[in-house]
């Protein structure tokens, strides 16, 4: 009896763990190369700004020097696409190549299309708008 | 079964039951977001009714298959631009010049425009081009267009000129950019620029609508 109550314990802690690790959404990045090469990347949106929150600041000081004037456009950008969350922003064809960038169900999708090569980045824009926080936390201007 | 294992037993199944009703309720939009399918341009909803989008489009009409079509927000653009300090753009302003202007004043001159009558400012005729520039109705008309190209281009550009007096309302040496947007985004659907030439077809305009056709 005991046993089933520890399991009981466990898999209900699993599903909740599972439940607040997803509830921002998936962060995907997909990349297919014409040599075959194929890099796919799914993290929780909820992981991302909370291991950016336990990197050592000395870790981004060389991003945050490059990086640091574009954050707070980066934040508000991202606060701004939320209130977009189904819209077509960019979309180019030239030929056989293609580049669309949108927002769709809250999330920002990027997708490139050319001859042998595709990238596909979708990314929760509550995502964007924690790391923007959480990068100008950790920049020395702040 | 005997009494207390029936209640454990209750219990047991009551806290499964909690636990997956508060999984799937937690779960349930990432999973619907992870399941709808990839929307397609010109199937998008507009985010409000009442947001301006100015849009650019450029289309080759002898090859379909190049193609540039943007759509902002004006509002995003009217809080995103001040917070790029970047070369000459500095809290939605970008500043320029005497040798950017070759020493004409150009507050002087939209003042100047501002306050005068409707009426046709310049014309040239010549064998190469026509140009016209104008203010009529509250807009302010520049007409090119070119004759000595295999296919005759033609530039059209019409502001409001509430738009120039915001684009102008800054200090002397600057031009307003978020000002001018914000004054854009209180008119109504206005064509503002139109280019044909042998190649491209250029349209900015804005409205109410998120997509471009």
């Amino acid at each position: 009896m005991i046993l089933a109550k520890l399991a009981l314990g466990f898999c209900g802690t699993v599903a909740v763990a599972g439940a607040y690790t997803f509830h921002e959404g998936v962060m995907r990045v997909d990349e297919d190369h014409y040599d075959g090469r194929h890099v796919h990347v799914w993290v929780p949106a909820a992981i991302v700004p909370m291991a950016l929150h336990v990197v050592p600041s000395r870790r981004f000081e060389r991003a945050l020097e490059h990086a640091g004037p574009w954050l707070p456009t980066l934040r508000e950008l991202t606060k701004q696409l939320k209130r977009y969350p189904e819209a077509d922003f960019v979309e180019v064809q030239d030929g056989r190549q293609h580049v669309h960038i949108r927002t769709h169900q809250g999330k920002l999708l990027i997708d490139v299309t050319e001859p042998g090569e595709t990238v596909h980045v979708a990314c929760p824009l509550v995502m964007l708008e924690d790391i923007a926080r959480e990068l100008e936390a950790k920049s020395p201007a702040a | 079964m005997n009494v207390p294992a029936v209640r454990l037993t209750e219990k047991m199944a009551l806290t499964l039951a909690a636990s997956l009703l508060a999984a799937a309720a937690l779960l349930a939009p990432v999973a619907a977001a992870q399941a709808s399918p990839a929307s397609g341009s010109g199937q998008t909803v507009s985010a409000s009714s009442h947001d301006r989008w100015l849009h650019v489009r450029v289309t080759n009409p002898g090859n379909n298959e190049e193609t540039v079509r943007v759509n902002v927000p004006l509002e995003l653009a009217e809080k995103v631009l001040p917070t790029i300090n970047k070369n000459r753009l500095h809290s939605g302003k970008v500043r320029f010049d005497d040798v950017d202007c070759h020493g004409v004043d150009l507050h002087a001159l939209v003042d100047a425009v501002r306050t005068s009558k409707d009426g046709e400012f310049v014309t040239v005729q010549s064998k190469d081009a026509d140009v016209r520039v104008a203010k009529q109705n509250g807009y302010l008309f520049v007409h090119v267009f070119e004759k000595n190209r295999p296919k005759h281009s033609q530039v059209e550009v019409k502001v409001p000129m509430k738009v120039v007096d915001a684009l102008f309302s800054g200090g002397k040496d600057e031009l307003d950019i978020v000002a001018a947007l914000h004054a854009l985004s209180a008119q109504g659907d206005t064509e503002l620029v139109s280019v044909k030439d042998e190649e491209n077809t250029v349209r900015v305009w804005v409205d109410s609508k998120n997509v471009t056709d």
